[in-house]
Formats: C-alpha cells, sequence, structure tokens
C-alpha cells in the first residue's frame, strides 16, 4: 500500500475528529495510507506580521524540515488552515532568499532533540521549500485521481444535491496557494460529481463565513453564516460539503444563533468532504461521526442510504 | 469597540506633511511589506467585503485614510476588528496589494498602543469549548496581545 | 588642427540648477584642443541658434559641440544651423548633459565634474569626424494601408485625394471595421452608420483605391520608399468579379452559427455577407462551418447562385504590391468576457459586452434597436453598467485605462434610457474621464437630465440568481457596499491590441509596447510615425483612442505620408556602416546579425558590402565584425577609445 506522509494538526485530534476519520478509512479502500508524522507541532495557524519576519515562519518550516530529514517528498494535510500556513510558509522560503536565511539560522541554532533526526548543528540542512504540500482533495484530484475514485467507490451517492463550500482560506491567496481558481474553483464539485452525487450552484462558497470571528462577534459569523445556508437551501440543496474545521463549526454549530437572529432560516446539514467520501466507500456509519454534528445529518445520510439500497450494490 | 466613535461631530481632517507622509506610513507599509500609496481607490477590496456591512470605515476608506496618516480614525475604527481575514479583498486587488495583511499590521499598532481589543477573558466559556483550535488560535493572536 | 566650438546650454534651470555651467566653460577653455567655449541660457531659442552661427563664421570653426538636451530633441535644430553657417552638418555633435546628467543626478560638484567628461568625450569623438553627405533614395510615391477601421478607411481617403495611390488591405469580408458595429456616437448621439457608411462607399468606388479585403500581409520587404509587400488574398470561395451580391445564397444556406458582427446575438450563414452596408457587398464561405466543405455535400448556395459565382475550388492567391510607405491600422479587440471570471466568466447570459449592447442599440441590429436582453428576449428595466472590466488592474488584467468606455458607457446608459422610458440604468465607475471636447457636458446630461445613477466603487462580483444577474458592488461615497438585483449587465471590458498584431509587427519590423500596442516614435513630437523609417501609426492599434482622435491621427498619418511622396527623393542618415575593402576577409558574419537584411555578400569581389538604403546604423555588424573591416561612419573604433580615454580624464 502506498504511504504519504500526513500531519493532522491540532483541531483533527479532539474537536474535528470527525473530519479525519473518515479520511484515514477511505484512504485505506482507495489504497494508500495516510502516514501521520511520528511529532508534530502546531503549524502556526494565522500568526500576525512581524518585525523580525520569520516569527510565522518558524513553526511550519520546522514541520516540513523534519518531513524532509525523514526522506518524505509529499506531505498531506487535511485541515484548510494547517494547509494554508504550511504551503505559503513553504512558498515564502522557496521565493524569498532573506526569509529562508533568517528562518533556517533560527532553526539551525534552535533544533528539538528527535532521536530519529540529527539535531546538533552541523547536521543541519537548510530547508529550501524542498517538500510539497497537498491538501487530501488535491492528492485525491492529482495523484489518486477522481476517475480512480469514481471507479473504486461502493456506493454512488446519486441523488444527493450537495452545495460545496470552499471558504477562505483553502484557496486564497490563489498565487501562493494554487489549489484552484479562487473566483471559479471546481475541485470539490468535480469531487463529489465523481462520488455520484449532483451539486448544488449557489453564490455564497467563496464568501467567509466569519472564520475566528465566531470567537469575538460570534452575531457576525451568524449573520454571514445564515446568508449562505439560506442560499445553499434555496438552491434545494441537501447538505454543505466543506473541508475546513472551523467553517464546519461556523456553518453546523451557529445555526442555533442563526435561528434565534433569524427565524425562518432552514437548518440545513454539514458535512465534510471526508465524510462524504467515507459514505461512498462504504465506510461503517458510526466510524463517520455524525454524532459530533449539531444539524442531524441523518435526512442526508437517509438519502445517502436510500440510493445504495435502490443501487442494490451492498 | 472603538472609542471616539460616539463622537457626535465628524471634525475636520487636519493635514500637513509631517501627517500625510510621515512615519505612520512608512512603518505600515515596512510591517506589512506593503506599498499603501499603490491604492487608487477603486473600492474593489470595499466591493466584495463580506463583513463591510459591519464596519464604521469600509475597507477602501481605510486604506485612504491611511494614505493621509490618519492613524487616529483608523486604529480607533471598528473595522480593523470586524475584518475576519478571509482575503477576498487581498486577491482582487488590482494593485495587487495584500489589504488583509494590512489589516493584520492595524491591529497589531492598536494592540501595541494599548487598545487591547480581545482577550480570552472575555470569550464565552461555551465558545472556548466548542470552537475549534484554528479559531480560538486566530482569535487570541489578531484581537489580543 | 581642426578648430572646435562648445556651446553650454543652461536649459533654464533644467542644466545650471545641477551642473555649474559656467565652471563647465571654465575647464573647456582650459583644453588646447577646444578652440572656442561659451555659455547661453537657451541654445535651442533664435538668439543661441544665432550665437552658434556667428561663432562658426568668426572663429573659423571647422566642427561644433552643443551640450544641451538629448540628440533625439535638437541635433536637428543645431545640424541646420550648423549648415546655414557653412558648416558641413555631420561635424556638429550634442553632448547630453540633461538627461544623462543633470536630471539625474543631486550632487552639484559631481555632476558638473561629470557634465566637464562627457563634453570632453563628445569633443574628442567630433574631432576625428568626416564630413558626409545624405544618402539619396528614390521613392515610390503609392501607399499600403493595413487596416480598414475608421483609421484606415481616412487615411486611404486623404492619401488617395491628395493625389496618390493607395493600397487597402483588410482582413475581413469587409471594411469598416468596429465603427460599424457601433449604434449611435458620443458627444453628439450622431448615427454611426450615417456618418460611416459614405466613407465606406466612397473607398469602394475610389479610382486611386485598391481594395483588397478578406487579405491579410504575409510579407514585407524592402526600406523606406521602396517596399514589397506580398499580401495573401484568401478564397472568398466566391467569384466576386461576376457575384451580383444578390443574397440568395444566404438565405438558402442551411448552417447557423453565431455572427460576429452581431457579438453572437444572433446567427449568420456559412456563406455570408458580415453585414447589409458591407464594401465589398460580396459574401465568402466560412469554410470551417460550411457543411460541403465539412461532409462533401449540399452545395445549396451552388444551385441557388444565378450567375454560377460559387467556386468550391476556389485557392488563396499570393499578390505583391510595391509601395513607398505604410500606414499601420489594426484596430482593437476587447478583452473576452471569459477572461474574467468574477464577472461570470462569460457563462451568465445577461452579462453582455459594451460592443454587444452596441448591436442592441442599433437600429440595424438583431433586435432593430430595441434593447432586449439575450436570455429570454425580455426589456430589461434595471440595467447595471460596469466600467473598467479589465482595464486599470495591473495585478490580474490589464494596468492602462481603456480611455472611450467612461464616455460610450454614458452613451449606453443614455440610449437605453431613450429606448426604455421606465428603465434604470447605474453606471458603476472609479474614475468618470471626461478629456474631450463636450464630453464633460454629456456627462453632465446624462447624470442631471437622463437620471442615470452614477455610483463610484469598481464591482466585485457578478452571478445569475434565477432570472435576475446579482452584482455585488460599492459606492464609496456613501460609504456603504450596494447590492443591484439586475434585468442585464453591460461590462466595459478592456480595449486591448488586435490579435495577431504581434505577428504583423514582426513582419514590418516594428516595434511594439510592454502591452502589445504599436509604439510611435516619439510619444510627443513623433505620435504618428513608428521608429522604423516608412511605417505610419493610426487608430487603437496603437493605443485606445476614440472616433474623433482616430480620424485626427489617420488624417495626420496621411499627411505625413504624402509630405514623404511630395519628393522624388528622400534624404537619409548617412551615418550607418562602412566596408574597408581591403580588410574584409568575407566572412559573413555580418550577413547574419543584420536585424534589417542590409549586409550583403558580393560573390564577385567576395566582400561583405552594405546597403545603403535598408541600413539604418544599428551597429550590430560592426560590433561582429572580427577583423574590423566594417565600421560606423563617424563612430569608428578609434573615435569610440578615444571618446573612453576622454571620459576617463586624468584617473
Amino acid at each position: 500500500m502506498t504511504r504519504v506522509a500526513y500531519y493532522p494538526g491540532c483541531a483533527l485530534k479532539e474537536r474535528s475528529a470527525h473530519l479525519e476519520r473518515p479520511a484515514l478509512g477511505a484512504a485505506e479502500k482507495l489504497g494508500f495510507e495516510l502516514d501521520e508524522l511520528d511529532s508534530w507541532t502546531c503549524c502556526g495557524a494565522v500568526p500576525p506580521p512581524s518585525e523580525e519576519r520569520i516569527m510565522n515562519l518558524v513553526a511550519p518550516i520546522r514541520i516540513l524540515k523534519d518531513v524532509r530529514d525523514t526522506g518524505d517528498e509529499v506531505l498531506v494535510t487535511i485541515c484548510d488552515f494547517c494547509y494554508n500556513s504550511l504551503k505559503r510558509a513553504n512558498h515564502r522560503v522557496s521565493t524569498s532568499d532573506l526569509d529562508r536565511k533568517r528562518v533556517n539560522a533560527f532553526l539551525r541554532e534552535n533544533q528539538p532533540k528527535r532521536d530519529y533526526l540529527p539535531s546538533t548543528e552541523e547536521d543541519y540542512r537548510d530547508y529550501l521549500g524542498e517538500v510539497q504540500v497537498m491538501h487530501l482533495l488535491e492528492y485525491l484530484r492529482d495523484v489518486v485521481g477522481f476517475e480512480e475514485i469514481a471507479q473504486s467507490r461502493s456506493t454512488e451517492l446519486s441523488g444527493l444535491r450537495l452545495a460545496p463550500y470552499y471558504g477562505c482560506v483553502m484557496l486564497r491567496p490563489e498565487d501562493e496557494i494554487g489549489l484552484d481558481s479562487v473566483e471559479n474553483p471546481t475541485i470539490i464539485e468535480d469531487f463529489l460529481v465523481a462520488l455520484g452525487a449532483e451539486t448544488v450552484a449557489y453564490p455564497y462558497r467563496t464568501v467567509c463565513c466569519g472564520s475566528y470571528l465566531s470567537v469575538s462577534f460570534p452575531e457576525s459569523s451568524a449573520r454571514l453564516c445564515s446568508n449562505i445556508i439560506s442560499s445553499a437551501a434555496e438552491k434545494g440543496a441537501d447538505a454543505i460539503v466543506v473541508s475546513c474545521p472551523l467553517c464546519f463549526y461556523n456553518l453546523d454549530s451557529r445555526q442555533k444563533m442563526i435561528s434565534e437572529l433569524y427565524p425562518g432560516t432552514k437548518s440545513i446539514p454539514i458535512l465534510y468532504f471526508t465524510q462524504v467520501l467515507g459514505m461512498a466507500m462504504d465506510l461503517d456509519i458510526s466510524d463517520l461521526g455524525f454524532d459530533k454534528h449539531y444539524v442531524d445529518p441523518e435526512p442526508v445520510v437517509e438519502k445517502a442510504l436510500g440510493s445504495l439500497k435502490g443501487g442494490g450494490s451492498r | 469597540m472603538a472609542e471616539g466613535a460616539d463622537n457626535e461631530t465628524t471634525p475636520r481632517l487636519r493635514l500637513d506633511r509631517e501627517k500625510v507622509r510621515g512615519e505612520f506610513g512608512k512603518r505600515l507599509d515596512s510591517l506589512s511589506e506593503q506599498h499603501i500609496l499603490a491604492c487608487y481607490q477603486c473600492g474593489n477590496c470595499s466591493s466584495g467585503c463580506p463583513l463591510a456591512e459591519e464596519m464604521d470605515l469600509l475597507p477602501s476608506t481605510v486604506m485612504h485614510l491611511v494614505q493621509l496618516g490618519q492613524s487616529e480614525a483608523v486604529l480607533n475604527s471598528r473595522s480593523i476588528w470586524v475584518c475576519a481575514s478571509c482575503l477576498q479583498c487581498t486577491v482582487r486587488c488590482p494593485k495587487g496589494i495584500d489589504i488583509q495583511k494590512v489589516m493584520d499590521v492595524l491591529r497589531q499598532m492598536a494592540l501595541a498602543e494599548g487598545i487591547d481589543h480581545f482577550g480570552p477573558d472575555q470569550v464565552d466559556p461555551r465558545n472556548a469549548a466548542e470552537v475549534p483550535q484554528p479559531g480560538l488560535v486566530s482569535a487570541y493572536r489578531k484581537l489580543s496581545t | 588642427m581642426k578648430r572646435i566650438g562648445v556651446f553650454v546650454c543652461h536649459c533654464g534651470i533644467n542644466i545650471a540648477n545641477t551642473v555649474d555651467v559656467d565652471r563647465v566653460v571654465e575647464e573647456l577653455r582650459k583644453d588646447p584642443r577646444i578652440t572656442h567655449a561659451q555659455s547661453y541660457i537657451y541654445m535651442c531659442s533664435d538668439p543661441g541658434q544665432e550665437l552658434v552661427r556667428d561663432t562658426i563664421k568668426n572663429e573659423k570653426l571647422d566642427a561644433v559641440v552643443v551640450a544641451a538636451c538629448s540628440p533625439s530633441l535638437h541635433e536637428l535644430t543645431f545640424r541646420q544651423a550648423s549648415a546655414e553657417a557653412g558648416l558641413n552638418p555631420y561635424q556638429c555633435e550634442i553632448a547630453n548633459i540633461r538627461e544623462q546628467c543633470s536630471w539625474v543626478h543631486e550632487d552639484r560638484e559631481r555632476a558638473t565634474a561629470k557634465a566637464v567628461k562627457i563634453i570632453k568625450s563628445i569633443v574628442a569623438k567630433t574631432y576625428l569626424n568626416e564630413s558626409l553627405e545624405p544618402i539619396r533614395v528614390p521613392i515610390n510615391r503609392r501607399a499600403m494601408v493595413i487596416g480598414g477601421g475608421i483609421a484606415g478607411i481616412q487615411a486611404s481617403l486623404d492619401i488617395a485625394n491628395s493625389g496618390y495611390e493607395v493600397v487597402l488591405v483588410e482582413r475581413e469580408p469587409s471594411i469598416g471595421g468596429h465603427m460599424a458595429q457601433l449604434s449611435e456616437t458620443f458627444p453628439t448621439l450622431d448615427c454611426s452608420q450615417c456618418i460611416l457608411t459614405p466613407k465606406m462607399v466612397e473607398v469602394g468606388k475610389h479610382p486611386r483605391i485598391k481594395l483588397m479585403t478578406y487579405s491579410e500581409v504575409e510579407e514585407v520587404s524592402g526600406y523606406v520608399g521602396n517596399f514589397t509587400v506580398k499580401i495573401r488574398r484568401k478564397a472568398p470561395s466566391v467569384d466576386w468579379a461576376t457575384c451580383t451580391g444578390c443574397g440568395e445564397c444566404m438565405e438558402k444556406c442551411p448552417v447557423k452559427v453565431p455572427s460576429e458582427f452581431n457579438r453572437g446575438l444572433d446567427d449568420r450563414g456559412a456563406i455570408y455577407v458580415p453585414f447589409p452596408q458591407a464594401v465589398p457587398n460580396k459574401p465568402v464561405i466560412d469554410r470551417d462551418n460550411c457543411v460541403y466543405y465539412r461532409t462533401g455535400k449540399c452545395k445549396l448556395c451552388e444551385s441557388t447562385c444565378e450567375v454560377g459565382s460559387i467556386r468550391f475550388d476556389q485557392e488563396d492567391e499570393i499578390v505583391e504590391e510595391e509601395v513607398g510607405a505604410i500606414v499601420v491600422a489594426t484596430g482593437y479587440e476587447t478583452l473576452p468576457l471569459q477572461r474574467i471570471a468574477e464577472y461570470g466568466g462569460g457563462e451568465v447570459p445577461d452579462v453582455i459586452d459594451g460592443l454587444a449592447f452596441e448591436r442592441l442599440l442599433s437600429a440595424s441590429g438583431p433586435t432593430v434597436g430595441e434593447v432586449r436582453r439575450p436570455s429570454d428576449g425580455k426589456v430589461p428595466k434595471e440595467v447595471v453598467f460596469v466600467q473598467c472590466a479589465g482595464s486599470r488592474d495591473p495585478e490580474r488584467y490589464q494596468p492602462y485605462c481603456s480611455r472611450i468606455c467612461c464616455m460610450y458607457t454614458t452613451k449606453h446608459a443614455m440610449l437605453y434610457k431613450h429606448r426604455v422610458h421606465d428603465g434604470q440604468p447605474y453606471i458603476f465607475y472609479i474614475d468618470v474621464r471626461t478629456g474631450g471636447k463636450g464630453y464633460e457636458e454629456f456627462y453632465h446630461r446624462a447624470e442631471e437630465e437622463e437620471g442615470v445613477v452614477y455610483l463610484k466603487g469598481k464591482v466585485a462580483s457578478i452571478f445569475r440568481d434565477g432570472d435576475q444577474t446579482v452584482v455585488w458592488g460599492t459606492d464609496s461615497l456613501a460609504g456603504r457596499n450596494v447590492e443591484i438585483r439586475a434585468d442585464l449587465v453591460v461590462l466595459a471590458t478592456a480595449v486591448v491590441p488586435g490579435t495577431g498584431v504581434q505577428d504583423l509587427a514582426k513582419k514590418l519590423k516594428i516595434q511594439t509596447g510592454e502591452n502589445g500596442f504599436l509604439n510611435e516614435a516619439h510619444p510627443k513630437l513623433r505620435p504618428v510615425e513608428s521608429i522604423t523609417a516608412g511605417f505610419y501609426l493610426a487608430g487603437c492599434g496603437q493605443s485606445p483612442r476614440d472616433i474623433p482622435d482616430t480620424v485626427a491621427q489617420a488624417s495626420g498619418a496621411a499627411s505625413k505620408v504624402t509630405a514623404l511622396f511630395s519628393k522624388d527623393e528622400m534624404e537619409q542618415d548617412p551615418m550607418i556602416a562602412a566596408v574597408d575593402e581591403d580588410v574584409c576577409g568575407g566572412c559573413r558574419v555580418c550577413i547574419s546579425v543584420c536585424p534589417y537584411d542590409a549586409r550583403e555578400y558580393d560573390e564577385e569581389e567576395e566582400i561583405a558590402v552594405v546597403n545603403e538604403a535598408l541600413c539604418e546604423g544599428c551597429g550590430a555588424c560592426v560590433a561582429a565584425c572580427p577583423c574590423g573591416a566594417t565600421q560606423q561612419s563617424n563612430l569608428t573604433d578609434r573615435q569610440i577609445l578615444e571618446m573612453i580615454t576622454a571620459s576617463l580624464g586624468e584617473e
């Protein structure tokens, strides 16, 4: 079985475990192993700009350097925040001589002890951006292939009307991330179509959900999410599909506040793309983490299972 | 929220060369690695901003005031805290200005001047227990010292 | 010993503020090789030139160096002045102490020292200057105009009406260009067709204009006064000589493809005339879409044609034309809607571009002048116009202002109001630019009297929602964002150079700028000429411009051509490559490096010679010549070495 180095990040180990778990199971069915790094730290999330310019590079570059030293060329991640942070840091050391020198000078002097990696200053090799950072969706598209997925899926999710939601950090900024067009992305649509689902077009798929404002101004996030949800629901979506833990939280859990602030907003289940993949790959329903949702995804799951029964492949 | 937003009058902007091409703009340029004067006020950052309707100053107005060295007006605005760093403005700026980064720097400046906008103690405990970590980390890092 | 006089110009304060002119003169006077040195506040003025002339006579000077601005500005001025005083003009040289010294330095001390070195270096060169005679070349007094839009039409008519023959080459089946598509023109709102078609007809009938439509320039050789142009006359698959233009064939053609002329708002057949007022009014067969060419069957047009003009086996023809000057009037295209993803990427049916809207407004258009939207033919009641769609955006699209959109959008909104009285037009703008006669007044009329709403702010995104098209923008004057649920959206897409202009420019050996527009020789003083002699520019191929400016420029280009034709022969600069026949070994390296095909091999003498008419004096062959046999007249290796020595001074 092919293995690929995998960086989970903090959220996926706890609050967003239902993003990771189906991914691991589905990967296995698709013939590859998401091999979690032996040791990893925070990716740095969204560090503020600073005078010395390298604060925001230290965490992600240390992770990427360890990956390179272990002999891996590709690192897969699932969380959009981690993806953005790792990929932008990688882009920065690849394109800025100054930042590359600075962050390597710092890391050389401040190496963590790892018994499986060289840790003396003499052994230190400058990290030059060698590792390719890939979002799991990107890996599925470019390495596994959506065609292949369409061939290997056990269940065709036909009849499911799903609204892709991209959010912000998975795509932006385009010149540093380069995963897909920022104005007209298609990766989630293409993925869902490969699984046999129908996709719903609506104008809010790249409009922000409020991100961290959920902490400071929850009402702002609620307003933004109500726009997204109403629009998707109005176009007849059975569920919205996301890949970011924060998008999931804002769109799912905020529906409580949305129903208070914007009465009449239709409730709609939110699914991680990995959960949708999990259903298509016939993973055990109990492994998909549907119990972690605020809005019960039962009707969607039912619809998927219904089509499964109709398809008669089980 | 910003002080001065309660002021009933909007005083004239007092402009002089110290102010309009002074330290504030230079420091902002240097910290953000952007060139503020490249902005020609097309308004695209405002047009696409999902949070604009909660701002007291549109993003393009923030950019304009920054060009005029109006640090007080900008650092005391609500807009810089309402920005969710979604990068929509950044990817659409015709002059390639990373406006989100400018907002980040303005927040840092406001925090450095003691306008500690948001601390962990202000989080609703139910929120703190539920919001995925990237959200908490981002909020603390961007909105508090 | 050559007697050299140096004249140092203050250029007002342009030079004198940074360079201590008096000290320069003082330094020069110490140089034993310099007979005379003096300064004057404006050397290019009448008294300044008189000073130069008088001094040449009084001091019996053999050569003159004027230390002033760039030679591109006043070299000719001072050479003429020198000639008037009896000097060979090529004994006059310019030392540039403005652009290359005073303007780029701040330190007065060092700038002064540098000015002295620049002047002494030019003096050293001038010492070895030869007296030269200009090269005389005969002129073929016949012009070619490439492009049959309003620019090419105007230039052709002006040249032809001055008594010279013109060959007008147009790629499309008809002349007329984009102006033929327009409804009414700003700011007077006169009908575009009404003012254009008479000119088209005049071109078609003019005894001195040879019209070649459906034709493209393949190859150009020669030089100013003597060009040979190969033209591909694409096969129309119709014998135009016998075709009566009755139009029967077009009615019978079973094919339907989107009409280019109507911007895809309706269809044309595979055999078609672009529009009813076409000149010539003869059809062509679009072989890519013709059923017969694709399947071998059909020929409905042939069986319909009563005079038997259909020629399925007709082939492209290559013809040659000899001309003395070429006007390049290649026009523009607009940025395709597909390029602008945030405005729907061409997939939202009711988002159209300005030219499409012109067709909707046009009485001869697909809706006979009624404004109806493409999706369902309804009359739109809320219409949003978006300016700068792809313009003024160096990061993602075109960096420049497309210049015509502010006015045509204002016109669009106004004409829309004239057609749909209860409709509301909105215009999103970044700045409204109204630099032109009557333009500001036109803009005021739109706002005050026609009820057009102007909103200052670039639109972020446009998307379809049901049967409406939603526009998210901002009104930065109100400080609020705006949403308009429109029935129709018209984008003022960026003006870009016509397709194929780059290829054509390469064939013609003329220059284009970074945005792909043709470059003029000088932005202010030689705006209608290319830097390559014999080529003249007109219209939007050079940069976006409106009809009045285009027509003015076309007439300007035409008068440059007729000025060239007013002489039997022309004078060319003699500062070109010259070969020392005794030294040349015939290696022919020069031939391979010459960009102008000016170096030829003389089989008999076994040496490489210079075609003086073609040589532009670029110096490529001089640098490449391994044995020093090729030298640039008045810029020989020896002169260059002397200049270097002088520049190094005592250091």
